[in-house]
């Protein structure tokens, strides 16, 4: 008998140990950043750390779900209340999820710790995007736009000492170096997915188009500008099949093409320093304007945001903490040494443009970028976007000519928006567009 | 020894659990999904309306969803058509002995003991305007423009059926081979003193012999071809424009890049109808052959 309990005692006694020891709290932080990418390792080795100072029985949990993955994991567990307590998500996806309840309203935390000044150094883009009127939901960690990467001496080899600022230099420098280089001038990423329709809303809101008017002229012309780089042959045709916009930057590092259309994030992926010595030549430009008299570009703003997506109060609180110290204690750290990407407030954008030279060009165009969903219809955007990267690829291919692309992709958009919805939404759009560009036209 | 019926019932639990919970509930799932407008906000928030028959509506004038049933139909038959045959071709080759047969019977399988990522992506640069096969035809001299093997709306489904083709070549072969190991030796020496040729013998011997495996390999090649999906996905996305989707693509795009679950559904269902007609078509196939 007295073996019998020994046994048992020998078995059990290690749960039951085990569990005492592990009763704290376990938060999880659920990212799509793989763990040796530089914001994963930045919340692993510094936040979390700088987090059990304060909170040492709390354990947080990092778990990388891949991109691919991420939404219909996320969705997955929304539906069977297994959400993580803190999440790390593409911007564009914020809205619909502010929208499905996911998120905490988290205003009165922000306003408490950080303040309603600190609020508002937010660009507006990034506060349009993350709260409602009834709240604050989630909170824009950094963001990235598109500029125009190029090698310096294959533009001088060419006689080009200044890199293309129009479209129409543009055009003239990617023939120059066809003819002279017989390699391409440019590549950008044309795939059949919201990466493809990101690369394309500069050329398009430059230009004064709308996503819900791709009928319109400006529309046109910015397809058929783009469509011109495929046709004459400055641009390869396999822009459409692009695994992805990391796909761009072999072609450029294998000295294919001399420019390529790509954020801020590879000088943190691909383009690294070693690699960047190596090249030796790699610059960046802004991105081309349509009109000389353009101070800027206007563009779409890319980037990871961070919610709280745990309703058990206990919880709220530490992950607030966690995102109170990246916010308000580490935020110099992780601008200046872990990560590609650029600053969400102005009064950070400042200091880091002068510690990072290589990240002037975007900074500087972030003032004019705006934020994806509210111009496509907040909650259609997905739609809208699958239609003009549909229409991209079929006018590239020459299925159809730019204008029947674009009158096809209008018609559809039309269509998804309910009786007075559609007009309301385009004005909305034109109007947010316009005071843009109207800033981006000021001398 | 005899077994209670209770005791049978019992014992099938496990596979009864498995096909309920992995089987027929995703499929009623699926078919309760269809009719309903569930996009991301109202999937989360369990706020899908009924809409009827709109999802399946909607999706039957949708041009896309019709190209993606001709992709289908194209890819699905174009693929078994050409595999059975080389693979028929190639069982009868390996039906002998030769030197290193071994080695030549591990390169046939290689296709398929790839990974389809590996397998993929290789073709998505193999294929492409600047890729190898371009760049190796240039240098024969036989084209001088690269060919748009992938980038054209109007040659990228047959570019896939011919990577699929090669994908699948394995599985046909290794049913049919092992279906011709067991054809008994004494039939073809019979043929052989009756004076009968090679082909007649592969005519009147091997193929009626056969035939039960070629019509499994036929139901079997042609299911896992209508729902090949990865393939295209690494590919092409159904591009250029959306002209290459196949239904799983297609249903899959609308579920992911533009989060319509109930229209996604509806085209999942509509597959399974297909499947469904398919089978039973085949099983009187079978049916009237025994």
């Amino acid at each position: 008998m007295l073996k019998k309990t020994l046994v048992w005692l020998v078995l059990f006694l290690p749960l039951v140990v085990g569990t005492s020891v592990f009763a704290g709290t376990t938060l999880t932080f659920q990212s799509y950043s793989n763990p040796n990418e530089q914001v994963a390792q930045f919340i692993q080795k510094v936040l979390v750390p700088e987090f059990n100072k304060k909170y040492p029985d709390v354990e947080v949990n990092y778990v990388y779900i891949p991109f691919a993955e991420y939404m219909s994991t996320i969705l997955q567990q929304a539906v069977s209340n297994t959400l993580p307590d803190l999440v790390y998500l593409d911007n564009p996806w914020v809205p619909q999820l502010i929208e499905a309840d996911i998120f905490q309203n988290i205003k009165e935390q922000v306003m408490q710790d950080l303040g309603n000044d600190f609020w508002m150094d937010f660009f507006s883009g990034h506060r349009l995007l993350t709260s409602t009127d009834e709240g604050i939901y989630a909170l824009q960690i950094h963001t990235n736009n598109l500029a125009i990467f190029y090698r310096e001496n294959m533009l001088q080899k060419v006689g080009v000492d200044q890199p293309p600022r129009t479209w129409a230099e543009f055009a003239e420098v990617c023939k120059k170096i066809k003819e002279n280089l017989g390699i391409y001038g440019i590549i950008f990423y044309a795939g059949a997915d919201e990466a493809g329709t990101w690369q394309f809303e500069p050329f398009l809101w430059s230009n004064g188009g709308s996503l819900l008017e791709l009928d319109q002229k400006e529309a046109i012309e910015a397809l058929e500008f783009v469509t011109g780089l495929v046709k004459e042959g400055y641009a390869p045709r396999d822009v459409v099949n692009l695994k992805d916009q990391g796909d761009e930057t072999i072609w450029f590092m294998n000295a294919q093409v001399a420019m390529m259309v790509n954020g801020n994030w590879e000088f943190g992926w691909h383009l690294l320093p070693d690699v960047l010595e190596k090249m030796g030549d790699v610059k960046v430009a802004p991105f081309p304007v349509p009109d000389a008299g353009m101070r800027s570009a206007v563009l779409p703003f890319g980037g990871e945001c961070t919610g709280i997506t745990t309703a058990d109060a206990e919880k709220v609180k530490y992950s607030w903490e966690l995102i109170r110290i990246w916010f308000k204690e580490k935020l110099d750290e992780y601008y200046a040494n872990w990560t590609g990407h650029i600053p969400t407030l102005a009064s950070y954008s400042t200091k880091i443009a002068a510690m990072k030279p290589e990240f002037e060009v975007f900074i500087k165009q972030a003032e004019f970028a705006l934020p994806r969903p509210p111009m496509g219809g907040m909650g259609k955007y997905p739609d809208v976007s699958t239609e003009l990267a549909l229409a991209l690829q079929k006018a590239l291919t020459g299925s159809q000519s730019p204008e029947e692309a674009f009158q096809g992709a209008a018609r559809n958009i039309k269509a998804l928006f309910p009786g007075q919805e559609y007009e309301e939404t385009k004005n909305f759009v034109r109007q947010t567009l316009m005071e843009v560009l109207e800033r981006a036209k000021e001398k | 020894m005899k077994i209670s019926r209770t005791s049978l019932l019992f014992f099938l639990i496990p596979s009864l659990v498995l096909v309920i919970f992995f089987g027929i509930y995703p499929i009623v799932y699926n078919v309760f999904l269809s009719f309903k407008d569930v996009n991301l906000i109202s999937y989360i928030r369990g706020t899908a309306r009924s809409v009827g028959i709109a999802n399946y509506s909607d999706i039957l004038v949708n041009a896309t969803f019709w190209k993606a049933l001709t992709n289908t139909a194209v890819f699905t038959l174009v693929s078994i058509f050409l595999q059975m045959v080389v693979g028929f071709l190639l069982a009868l080759l390996f039906d002998r002995e030769f030197p290193l047969k071994g080695l030549f019977q591990a390169l046939v399988m290689i296709p398929w003991v790839m990974p389809i990522m590996v397998s993929g992506s290789f073709f998505r640069w193999f294929l492409s305007d600047n890729g190898f096969l371009n760049n190796f035809l240039t240098a024969l001299g036989w084209i001088k423009e690269p060919v748009m093997w992938i980038t054209t709306e109007r040659m990228a489904i047959y570019s896939l059926t011919t990577v699929n083709v090669w994908l699948g070549i394995p599985f046909n072969f290794i049913l049919l081979y092992t279906g011709m190991q067991q054809i008994p030796g004494e039939l073809y020496e019979s043929a052989a003193i009756d004076g009968a040729k090679g082909w007649q013998r592969v005519l009147y011997i091997t193929l009626p012999v056969l035939k039960p495996v070629i019509i499994t390999t036929f139901v079997l090649g042609c299911i896992l071809t209508f729902k090949v999906f990865d393939l295209v996905w690494i590919v092409t996305k159904g591009g250029p424009g959306g002209a290459s989707h196949l239904l799983s693509t297609f249903s899959y795009s609308l579920a992911f890049d533009r989060f319509q679950f109930g229209k996604s559904t509806a085209v999942l269902v509509l597959m399974q109808i297909i499947v469904i007609v398919f089978i039973g078509f085949s099983n009187r196939m079978k049916w009237e052959e025994r």
